[in-house]
């Protein structure tokens, strides 16, 4: 059960919102579509689920190319960002509709309907309407209405974001339960770094309609390619300083910036900014004798006070070095 | 102060329109001889059913209605079932450019000339097709007459309803027909029904290719029917104000039925273009 993107694009007039992507979400894998906004991510999605039709490429679920077929088709199944329940039905009625479109008996499709609903803690709403849910019960009945058919893979278009923070990471950890329990791959579009890096396997960085970078969450993190992604991930986000002469940039992120108050081995000056403590973190925006500025994160404890010197240094071998002009990673 | 004029002048507009209702109404109602009566009784009048009984069972109003209602049933589905699945292309399909617009635009344009230039083409093509005199032929002018509208605010409709829905029941296994049929029409039920009683009323109401296309007694509609009653001997004034009456129902129960969705689908296309 795997789905394969060979060389897609997709133009909008003269937006190239999908540009010679490539990627393969294999069995049971959870793939994130990670990028800012109008970067393509919702469009090649949709593409997959052949909501769209790509302008050369291919699409293959379990090997088999799907470009050419209508979607219902193609085995997949689809969550909204705004959950698309149908309005005129009931919430049974929701769940159960795949099944009834493919013409399974009644009693079949009660049953399922029963152990889906009770799997995600619906039972109780079963007969309601969609317009008489809360936004985190109507993310529910959609996720249950994905699951019912047992599709060869899952799409997902920023199915959390209409919840609130903190239904979100509540959600977020339930999702990745019912991934894993259910193995089906899953292609999953998000702007939300966090979800990014909890949910998936492996991430794909996009940006103006490519992919920048396709790794594991670790990686991604750890090794950016180039210095796009590292700034999009992390937060606070990575620092970057323009090394004078070479054209090169430095990236370090903020845990990996050392901060005393007393002078230390291979400790650079500098004086505090500004603080921000967040209860079990701090983090401290110093100023660099050249005028440019570093966040530091440290622990909570650490109090500086405005304009208080410091010395930092870099902790060994966690430094990115980028090419300027190229924005590629040098190894 | 204000206000109090504000309501005085809403007053003076009800009367206005109320006034020649009201008097069709109290002259059905009435005896020939109060009819005419100086100064005109206004409420005090003995009352009597003869010209409902003369309208419908002696004279051919009865006929007349149900052509009526044959003509103005007929094409309403018929403008129904030719302009819904248009005014779902246009709100939904991918069209090459601002292909949709102009269709959409050419498809309205039909309402822009005056119904009476078309009347000679019509009454020509109608004697070629040997649909004068028929209830087909009206039929299917009326059709072609509300099918703009129907596609214009079957659109509006349409336009409201997020396609989230459609794409959801196509990856849950629908065609796009199938979308449509169990998953966009139930939801357009409001708008399908102000879409029919405005098709209906237009059509019930319509005297002028009534008045040209139809002239024998078998096929003449209702308005027709009505209005002819004014010979060069007599004007029938009772049994013609029963008829008008008795005409004017259907169209006040349809449009309270549908009031609301009536003045929303009438002022989307302003609204949205
Ligand atoms: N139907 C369309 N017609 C024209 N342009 C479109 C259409 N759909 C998307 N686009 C354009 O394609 C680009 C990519 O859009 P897309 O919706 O895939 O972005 P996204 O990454 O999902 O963004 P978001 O995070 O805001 O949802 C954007 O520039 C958008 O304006
Ligand atoms: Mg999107």
């Amino acid at each position: 059960m795997s789905v394969v993107l060979e060389d897609i694009v997709k133009r909008f007039g003269n937006t190239v919102a999908v540009d010679h992507i490539s990627l393969a979400v294999e069995p049971g894998e959870f793939v994130v579509l990670l990028g800012p906004s109008g970067c393509g991510k919702s469009t090649l999605l949709r593409i997959v689920a052949g909501l769209e039709a790509p302008e050369s490429g291919a699409v293959r679920v379990d090997g088999r190319d799907v470009t050419a077929l209508e979607p219902r088709d193609r085995d997949l199944a689809m969550v909204f960002q705004n959950y698309a329940l149908y309005p005129h039905m009931s919430v049974a009625g929701n769940i159960g509709y795949p099944l009834r479109v493919r013409k399974r008996p009644q009693a079949e499709i009660d049953a399922e309907v029963l152990k889906v609903a009770a799997k995600l803690g619906l039972a109780e709403l079963l007969n309601r309407r969609p317009k008489e849910l809360s936004g985190g019960q109507r993310q529910r009945v959609a996720l249950a209405r994905a699951i019912i058919r047992r599709p060869k893979a899952f799409l997902m278009d920023e199915p959390l974001s209409n919840l609130d923070a903190r239904l979100r990471v509540e959600t977020r950890f339930e999702l990745k339960h019912l991934q894993h329990e259910l193995g089906a791959a899953t292609l999953y579009v998000t702007h939300d770094q966090a979800e990014a890096m909890t949910l998936a396997h492996r991430i794909a960085v996009m940006r103006d309609g490519r992919v920048l970078q396709f790794d594991t969450p670790f990686n991604i993190y750890n090794r950016p390619a180039n210095l796009f992604v590292a700034g999009f991930l992390g937060s606070p986000s990575m620092n970057f300083i323009g090394l004078p002469g070479n054209g090169t940039t430095l990236g370090v992120r903020p845990e990996d910036v050392e901060i005393s108050p007393v002078p230390f081995e291979k400790g650079q000056p500098a004086t505090v900014y500004a603080a921000e403590e967040m209860g079990n973190e701090t983090f401290i925006r110093i100023s660099l004798p050249a005028g440019e500025r570093l966040t530091a994160r440290v622990a909570a404890d650490v109090r500086p006070d405005f304009d208080a010197p410091v010395w930092y240094r870099f902790r060994a071998g966690r430094t990115h070095l980028f090419d300027t002009k190229t924005t590629e990673a040098i190894q | 102060m204000k206000s109090a004029a504000k309501y005085l002048v809403a007053c003076a507009a009800l009367a206005v329109s109320w006034a020649p209702i009201y008097w069709m109404v109290t002259i059905a109602l009435k005896r020939e001889i109060d009819q005419f009566a100086s100064p005109p009784l206004w409420f005090a009048f003995t009352l009597t059913w003869e010209h409902f009984h003369d309208a419908f069972f002696v004279r051919s109003f009865g006929r007349e209605m149900a052509n009526s209602a044959v003509v103005a049933g007929g094409s309403t589905v018929a403008a129904l079932l030719l302009g819904v699945p248009a005014a779902y292309g246009l709100a939904r399909l991918q069209w090459p450019g601002s292909l949709g617009e102009r269709v959409g635009f050419w498809i309205l344009s039909t309402r822009m000339l005056p119904p009476i230039v078309t009347i000679v083409p019509l009454f020509l093509m109608m004697r070629e097709l040997r649909l004068l005199n028929s209830l087909l032929g009206l039929a299917l002018v009326y059709t072609a007459f509300n099918l703009p509208f129907v596609v214009w605010m079957m659109r509006g409709f349409f336009d409201e309803i997020p396609r989230e829905l459609e794409e959801a029941a196509m990856v849950d296994g629908e065609t796009r027909l199938g979308a449509l049929l169990r998953v966009v029409l139930p939801l357009s039920r409001p708008g399908l029904a102000a879409t029919a009683v405005f098709c209906l009323i237009v059509a019930w109401n319509e005297f002028l290719f009534a008045l040209i296309l139809s002239q024998t007694d078998a096929s003449i509609t209702l308005p027709v029917g009505i209005a002819s009653r004014v010979t060069q001997y007599k004007i029938e004034w009772g049994s013609m104000s029963a008829a008008g009456v008795v005409a004017m129902l259907p169209v006040l129960i349809f449009a309270a039925a549908v009031q609301k969705h009536l003045v929303r689908g009438l002022s989307l296309g302003a609204v949205k273009g």
